[in-house]
């Protein structure tokens, strides 16, 4: 069991209390698991600019590998850095490939890690509660057009930040997904990209959709084309998020094993494991319906 | 009538709040601010009304003996489930399983039921007013499964003896289900069913078409290997 949900402004002001609202969706859906939670937020920055979070080790002295990783940053053009717990979060121009500055960063030390990259998206998720993650990165101050949010129960990998949702697909700026369930054929997909020089992050099998959407948005399709091509090339059970700057979405597997909800208004698009999630975050009078199997869904703007 | 404030409640003591409600006489209670909370009016055994203002999480009805409950807004997994009898109707759309196993009474959804509508039900009557998903009527062995707008793949597939009836489109019908003629005075029947759980507002008998067991699974012939192959 793990618990999703996603949140949509439709006008795009950029400007709902998008943090608090996932923070209590994903608080009324904490006892589907309890092992970490994360979020990924998307808000509007100033066009041409980056901004990446960095995961700054597993353990030991983190302020000085803090250090480090800012000086490196730096010679790339990293500004404005700033720490919190075990995140190092910077800002720089766009670039044409991110993967000259992951490879610059994720040099230092194995366990660094890229969490987001990206012109408007923000990840932050650790190890623990809901109230964990508010607490150490007050994220219901955030403000912002779209998000989506992840509380984990492991099954098959380890528990620690890397292995935690929502993820980045590592290279492709602004992707993220979070996934609820197995995909069965995980080992076989992973051998094939480690074939063609893919770099898996986690054990986590969740990672690949990020990977696999990430390949479908690189040949040039969208969300809507990466999310329905998914349902033929993934085994297993899923009910997924996606988001990008511009594309908000889901798909639930051909077998509808793990349960999505949603609801649309003039207003709004909320999608959550379990309705109890919208009830808790957002009043008014919507009706809320489970999606179907094969169901994929994509709003953009 | 009782009236029950859910809010702030834990799931247990909404539900005492229920139980001590019949037990000091009440026959109608209303529980406000559900907030789609899960097991919410559970084995009830008492022919009492309850509504409930708002959405349900989770088995809400599951399990009851002659209540009638009415859920003014959604319901989650499993509603209804294993009910012997009652009411259970739902305005607004039902998730997955709901009528799971259900043994008697009726089951009313007047928006969309998601996947495994119905599965291995044993009695009673399951009408959904919207669209049905996936695999409705799975196993199932008696009763009557009714869906008036379009149902999903692999309908009534693998069932015994209940009866269904389609008033949209069937997306494709499942292992052993088959398409068959209504019986001199069934449509009549059907109308009636339709008219006791909706009223006036009822579509029209007539656009049904029924579905049922084509008894190949019954009984194993291995001269029918092939139908035994998909459906395992």
């Amino acid at each position: 069991m793990c618990g999703i949900a996603g949140y949509w402004e439709k006008s795009g002001s950029g400007d709902t209390p998008l943090g608090n609202t996932l923070l209590q969706m994903i608080t009324a859906l904490g006892c589907r698991g309890p092992d970490s939670t994360g979020v990924a937020m998307y808000q509007s920055k100033r066009p041409g600019t980056w901004t990446a979070r960095v995961k700054l080790g597993d353990s030991g002295d983190l302020p000085a590998r803090a250090t480090q990783i800012s000086r490196a940053a730096a010679s790339v053009g990293g500004q404005d850095f700033s720490r919190v717990d075990a995140y190092l979060r910077f800002s720089l121009d766009k670039q044409e490939d991110p993967k000259p500055l992951l490879g610059r960063i994720e040099s230092v030390a194995r366990d660094v890690e890229v969490v987001s990259l990206g012109n408007s998206l923000e990840i932050v998720k650790q190890v623990g509660s809901p109230a964990n993650l508010e607490s150490t990165f007050s994220i219901s101050r955030f403000r912002g057009s779209h998000g989506i949010a992840h509380t984990r129960l492991s099954t098959e990998s380890v528990v620690d930040l890397s292995h935690s949702q929502p993820f980045w697909a590592h290279g492709r700026p602004d992707l993220a997904i979070v996934h609820n369930g197995h995909i069965t054929n995980y080992h076989q997909l992973r051998r094939r990209y480690e074939q063609h020089g893919v770099r898996f992050y986690t054990e986590n099998d969740s990672e690949i959709v990020a990977i696999y959407i990430a390949e479908r948005l690189n040949e040039g399709g969208g969300l809507q084309t990466a999310l329905t091509r998914m349902l033929a090339d993934l085994d297993g059970s899923y009910s997924c998020l996606a988001a990008t700057e511009s594309e908000f979405g889901f798909v639930r597997d051909p077998f509808a094993l793990k349960p999505l909800c949603f609801t649309e208004t003039g207003d709004f698009v909320a999608i959550a494991t379990e309705e109890i999630a919208i009830r808790a975050a957002l009043d008014g009078d919507y009706a809320v319906r489970e999606t179907q199997a094969k169901e994929v869904r994509v709003w953009r703007r | 009538m009782a009236e029950i404030d859910a809010a702030g409640r834990t799931t247990r003591e909404i539900n005492a709040a229920i139980r001590l409600a019949i037990a000091t006489g009440s026959s109608e209670i209303v529980v406000r601010n559900p907030g789609a909370r899960h097991n919410l009016g559970v084995a009830l055994l008492e022919p009492v009304k309850l509504k409930i203002a708002g959405s349900v999480g989770y088995y809400c009805g599951g399990l009851g003996d002659g209540a009638s409950i009415e859920v003014e807004g959604s319901a989650g997994w499993g509603l209804a489930e294993s009910m012997m009898s009652g009411l259970v109707r739902v305005h607004s759309h039902a998730g997955s399983g709901a009528a799971a196993a259900l043994r008697g009474g009726a089951v009313v959804i007047h928006g969309d039921a998601a996947a495994r509508l119905g599965v291995s039900m044993k009695g009673g009557d399951v009408v959904v007013v919207g669209d049905c998903g996936y695999m409705a009527g799975f196993m199932a062995q008696k009763g009557t499964l009714i869906v008036c707008g379009n149902a999903g793949e692999a309908f009534a597939d693998s069932m015994y003896a209940t009866v269904c009836y389609v008033g949209g489109k069937i997306a494709s019908l499942g292992t052993d289900a088959v398409l068959s003629e209504m019986e001199e005075g069934e449509t009549e029947r059907l109308d009636r069913t339709l008219e006791t759980y909706l009223g006036s507002g009822r579509p029209a008998a007539a656009d049904f078409r029924k579905v049922v067991a084509g008894r190949k699974l019954w009984n194993f012939d291995k001269r029918e290997w092939r139908i035994w192959q998909e459906a395992l």
